[in-house]
């Protein structure tokens, strides 16, 4: 299988600081790749060394078979980049925006004019060209700064929190689109909403002090904590009395109440039936196991204290 | 070959279009106010200056001045606004242009502004006033013009590029730019300093710009040593600018 993307024991240091430690990942051609991790992981600065904005204190990378460090213009070339913050200049209208980064690629007028044109319609923009980005919504921003990685026609596309402060039509649109981009298109994309790298990633690592924790499919990922067994169950009434119960049994774990609901894990499969006899069916609305969540398999590897 | 500076110049003056009267408007009133105040308002105070009128004798000094003052303002905060507030240089960085391309783009728009505002004061005051000089001199001027808006736009580049804090750019003006500019013989004769500092100030490349412009302007003569001094400067700056950006670019 050929790869877009290689990376080979990356790393960024700042001081004592390994914000990127001896990172390795290799993602094929035409794939979508999700990179997760809370704040402070690391995601932004190794996308700011793989599109060679930042140079790496060890290791090396590949982009379509091309150095980031001895063949960065060809990089450069081959790939579209959308920054964390918005970098539109707001001096120039949208449209403006975008024949520059055009420029920039020695795209031909009739050449960029054409696919501006397309880009415009389908962010949804073509109205507001003529338009500064100041006087944009948030979301009408971010939707430029994508559409302006994309005029070139890249051949793999870097996305820092894509969506953020998107609504949800429009970061459907925006997966939608996005979806559409493969198989000529390799997506290498950062997110803090777990549902949108379960809906678009074929694969996904998730990161935190710099390094890879897991590797996977959304699906994978999830499997591994398969063991949990996690259950909801819900009452009809007398949650108050159902409580003191649920707390006095051994094999309960993590219980949570919202009322007549409860959410618990079991310490093995094989409680189900004590914990049933315990409780008696009279009362009993609702009882299933509960899938783990990706966000259930984030807490669980990178912890639930907020990051400094 | 230096698409990306022409691309970055293209961007410069379509904004620049944008704004050109107010701009133009702002950039007129200081030199001509202190052509009202020195030229006209002291005039009968003020005796000629190696038999030049005081006002004929200061007037290409402000058009120079205004010359290049702009071309370092507009370098500096253009450079510190892009690489510090809208982060466009990131944007430029992850395109296939180099970091050459950048800077050359920022020091030749910066140079162009400069040279365009030199010479709407130039013409207002020409408009505006008595000041009359052979037109078959302009050239020579105008050669001057060119080269110090050259160097003053890579210095501006160079504090764009190195100062973080805006405020530090205005300070970087007023200690340095500011007296380069006002000890280089604008409103008086480099004769009036002692025979020590005027060694020293005559070496000065300000000096080489405002004297070398004005004898330029009024005698049509073209100073060699002046000239010379522009030129190396000229090249030293424009070195130092790229190689500063670049190193910066680099961290
Ligand atoms: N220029 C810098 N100097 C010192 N430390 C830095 C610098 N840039 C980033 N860091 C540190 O590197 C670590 C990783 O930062 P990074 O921006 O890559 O995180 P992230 O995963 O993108 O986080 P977020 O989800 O908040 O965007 C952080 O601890 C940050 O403080
Ligand atoms: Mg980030």
């Amino acid at each position: 299988m050929a790869f877009a993307l290689e990376i080979d024991g990356l790393s960024k240091v700042y001081g004592t600081l390994r914000a990127v430690d001896a990172f390795s990942l290799c993602v094929a051609q035409g794939t979508i790749f999700g990179l997760l991790g809370p704040n402070g992981a690391g995601k932004t600065t190794l996308i700011r060394m793989l599109t060679t904005l930042l140079r790496p204190s060890a290791g090396s990378a590949r982009i379509e078979g091309h150095d980031i460090l001895s063949s960065a213009r060809t990089v450069r070339s081959l790939i579209g980049v959308v920054p964390q913050d918005n970098n539109l200049d707001r001096y120039l209208t949208c449209r403006e925006n975008l024949v520059l980064h055009a420029r920039m690629y020695a795209m031909a007028p009739t050449e960029y004019n054409r696919r501006i044109d397309e880009l415009l319609e389908l962010i949804g923009l073509t109205g507001r060209q003529h338009d500064f980005p100041d006087t944009f919504s948030g979301g009408m921003q971010r939707r430029l700064v994508v559409a302006r990685a994309l005029v070139h026609a890249p051949r793999v596309l870097f996305l820092d929190e894509p969506t953020t402060g998107l609504d949800p039509q429009s970061r459907r649109a925006v997966w939608d689109y996005v979806q559409s981009l493969t198989p000529q298109m390799t997506i290498f994309l950062t997110t803090h909403y777990m549902d949108e790298a379960d809906a678009l990633c074929e694969r996904i690592v998730i990161m935190d002090h710099g390094r890879a924790l897991v590797d996977g499919t959304a699906a994978e990922l999830k499997e591994r904590l398969a063991h949990a067994h996690t259950y909801e169950l819900e009452f009809r009434s007398d949650g108050e009395r159902y409580e003191k119960i649920l707390r006095g049994l051994p094999f309960v774990r993590n219980l949570q109440r919202t009322g007549n609901s409860f959410r618990l894990a079991l310490a093995g499969e094989e409680f189900l039936k004590p914990l049933m006899d315990r409780i008696g069916g009279d009362d009993i609305r609702k009882i299933c196991l509960k899938e783990p969540s990706l966000e259930d398999v984030f807490i669980e590897l990178t912890g639930r204290e907020v990051r400094e | 070959m230096f698409r990306g500076a022409i691309a970055i110049f293209w961007r410069d003056l379509l904004v620049l279009r944008r704004s050109l009267f107010s701009e133009l408007l702002a950039v007129i009133a200081y030199p001509l106010t202190l052509y009202l105040a020195f030229g006209i308002g002291l005039r009968g105070y003020i005796a000629d200056v190696d038999g030049v009128p005081y006002a004929l004798f200061i007037a290409p000094g402000l058009i120079s001045m205004t010359a290049v003052s702009a071309a370092f303002n507009d370098s500096a905060w253009s450079v510190w606004f892009h690489r510090r507030v809208q982060r466009t240089i990131e944007e430029y960085r992850v395109t296939p242009i180099t970091v050459y391309d950048i800077v050359i783009g920022k020091i030749f728009s910066g140079f162009a502004q400069g040279t365009l505002k030199g010479l709407a004061v130039a013409l207002v005051i020409f408009i505006l006033t008595p000041f009359r000089f052979p037109p078959a001199h302009l050239l020579a001027y105008l050669l001057f013009i060119f080269l110090g808006s050259m160097v003053f736009s890579c210095v501006g580049t160079i504090c764009g590029t190195m100062i973080d804090k805006p405020e530090n750019i205005g300070r970087v003006e007023a200690v340095v730019i500011v007296p380069l500019i006002f000890m280089s013989g604008i409103f008086f004769p480099l004769s009036s300093y002692p025979k020590a500092a005027f060694a020293a100030i005559s070496l000065l490349p300000t000096t080489a710009i405002f004297e070398g412009a004005r004898q330029a302007l009024l005698n049509g003569k073209l100073a060699p040593l002046s000239i010379a001094i522009l030129l190396v400067t000229a090249v030293i700056a424009f070195a130092a600018a790229t190689f500063t950006f670049n190193r910066k670019m680099s961290e």
